[in-house]
C-alpha cells in the first residue's frame, strides 16, 4: 500500500449524495478548483486552471459514463471505480492545468515533482472516488504501492500524451486492479460479456 | 372611502431607453478612440484632437454614469430574480419577471464569456415570453425553453455584437451560446445561494458545447435544442 495521502476532506460539502453532486458542473468545478488550491499549497507551486478545458473534460466524462453505464445493478460498485478512471482519461486528454514554477515542497524524485499536473489530476480523481466509495459502500480506498514507483508515472506521462485511454488503466492500477491494457477505457465487465 | 392600489407605471421602456443611451455612448466612445489615431497626427493637430477626445470621453462618462445609476437605482430591474422557468411559465403575468431575470443573467453571462459590451433588450425578452410561454401541459418545459431560445435569437435580444467578440467562444456563437446558457440556468434546480455558481456552471457547459448549440440554433432546430437541454439540465 502506498503512503500517498488523499485529501477527500478538501472536497466541498453538499447536501446531495456525492454520486449525484459530482455529475453537476457547479460541484465538480468547485471541487476541482479547491483541490488544485490545496495541492498548490502542499507542493509549493502555482497551477493555472483553464476553465474552458475543464468544462469540456467534464462534458466528455458525462458522455462516456452515460455510454458505458451498465444496466446490471451488480456491476454498480465496479463501475464507480471505472468512472474515476474515465474522469482521469478526460482530464489528461486535454490537460486543464498548467504549473508555473517548480513544486518547491515536493521531493525531487517524487511523482508530484516529475509531473505536477498529472499528479494533481490523478489525486483529485482518487479523492473523489474515495469519498464516493466511503459514502456509498462504507469502504476505505487504499492506493497501490505502484503510486510510489516513479517508473509507473514516467510510463503514464509518456503514454497518456499519445493515447489518453492509458490514463484510465493507470488509475485502475493505482486502485490495485489489473487493467485490461488493450481496452483500458472500456468497462471491463461489459467488454467481457461482449467477447463471450 | 375605498382604497385603490395605485397603478405603477411600467418602468421597463424607460429602463430600456436609458440602457440604449448608455450602450450608444460606450460603443461610440470605443469607436472614436479606435478610429482616431491621435499619435499619428502632427503636433498641433494631435493636441487639439487629444483635447476633444478627453472632452467627449468626459461627457460620455458622466451621461453613462447617470444613465447607469438611473437604470439601476431609480428604475430597478437589477435584482437577480431566480424562479425556475417551469414556475414562471405557470404563473400569471410572469413575462416581466422573466425579462428582468433574463436581462440580469444574460449581462453576467456575456461578461463571463469575455465579450465587450453589448445591448440586451429586456423588452424583446418580455415580448418573447408573452408570445411563447404556454400553460399547455402537453408541452414540456425543455421544449418551451427551446422554442423561447429560437424566438429570443430571432427577436435579436442581444444587439451590437461584432465578428471578433468574446474570448471563450467564436464570434458567431456568442449570441446563441449566451442565450442557451441563461435558459439552461433558468431550468436548473438550484438554491438562492447557488445562483451564481449555477449560472457559471451553465455558462461553462454552454461553452463546452458551443458548436452543437450554434449549429442547432442556426438551423432553428427546436428538437436538437430541446435534446441539449434535456441532456444538460440535471448537470448544471
Amino acid at each position: 500500500m502506498s503512503d500517498i495521502r488523499l485529501h477527500p476532506e478538501s472536497l466541498p460539502a453538499t447536501n446531495e449524495p456525492l454520486r449525484i453532486a459530482v455529475r453537476r458542473m457547479r460541484w465538480f468545478k468547485s471541487a476541482f478548483l479547491r483541490y488544485v488550491q490545496a495541492s498548490s499549497t502542499e507542493l509549493g507551486c502555482t497551477f493555472e486552471v483553464d476553465e474552458t478545458k475543464l468544462a469540456a473534460a467534464f462534458v466528455r466524462w458525462l458522455e462516456s459514463i452515460e455510454r458505458q453505464k451498465p444496466t446490471d445493478k451488480t456491476q454498480r460498485r465496479a463501475f464507480f471505480e471505472f468512472a474515476a478512471a474515465l474522469m482521469l482519461r478526460e482530464l489528461t486528454s486535454d490537460m486543464p492545468l498548467k504549473v508555473s514554477g517548480t513544486p518547491a515542497k515536493a521531493k525531487a524524485d517524487s511523482a508530484a515533482a516529475f509531473w505536477p499536473e498529472g499528479y494533481c489530476c490523478t489525486m483529485f480523481c482518487l479523492s473523489v472516488h474515495a469519498a464516493a466509495m466511503a459514502q456509498e459502500f462504507k469502504t476505505d480506498t487504499e492506493i497501490d504501492h505502484a503510486a510510489d514507483d516513479l517508473r509507473q508515472w514516467w510510463s503514464f506521462k509518456e503514454n497518456a500524451v499519445t493515447d489518453a485511454s492509458f490514463s484510465a488503466g493507470f488509475l485502475q492500477l493505482l486502485l490495485g486492479r489489473e487493467p485490461n491494457w488493450v481496452f483500458p477505457d472500456v468497462f471491463r465487465a461489459r467488454l467481457s460479456k461482449e467477447l463471450e | 372611502m375605498s382604497r385603490q392600489t395605485p397603478v405603477t407605471p411600467d418602468a421597463m421602456p424607460l429602463r430600456e431607453a436609458l440602457r440604449g443611451l448608455r450602450f450608444m455612448l460606450r460603443r461610440g466612445g470605443e469607436t472614436l478612440v479606435e478610429t482616431l489615431s491621435v499619435d499619428s497626427l502632427p503636433k498641433p493637430a494631435a493636441d487639439l484632437a487629444g483635447a476633444v477626445l478627453r472632452e467627449v470621453g468626459e461627457l460620455a462618462r458622466s451621461v453613462d454614469g447617470m444613465a447607469s445609476e438611473m437604470a439601476k437605482t431609480v428604475l430597478g430591474g437589477h435584482e437577480n430574480q431566480s424562479l425556475p422557468l417551469q414556475d414562471m411559465i405557470h404563473q400569471q403575468d410572469a413575462a416581466g419577471q422573466f425579462a428582468a431575470a433574463f436581462y440580469v443573467a444574460l449581462s453576467s453571462v456575456v461578461r463571463r464569456l469575455g465579450a465587450p459590451s453589448v445591448f440586451i433588450s429586456e423588452a424583446a425578452a418580455k415580448s418573447v415570453f408573452t408570445r411563447t410561454a404556454t400553460h399547455d401541459p402537453g408541452v414540456s418545459t425543455t421544449r418551451q425553453a427551446a422554442n423561447m431560445t429560437i424566438s429570443l435569437i430571432e427577436a435579436k435580444v442581444v444587439r451590437g455584437t461584432t465578428a471578433e467578440q468574446a474570448a471563450r467562444v467564436p464570434g458567431s456563437a456568442l449570441e446563441p451560446v449566451a442565450i442557451f446558457a441563461v435558459m439552461l440556468w433558468l431550468q436548473a434546480a438550484r438554491s438562492e445561494a447557488e445562483n451564481e455558481a449555477a449560472l457559471d456552471a451553465a455558462t461553462d457547459l454552454a461553452v463546452a458545447l458551443a458548436l452543437d448549440i450554434a449549429g442547432a440554433c442556426t438551423q432553428r432546430n427546436a428538437e436538437q435544442i430541446e435534446a441539449l437541454y434535456t441532456r444538460l439540465v440535471p448537470h448544471v
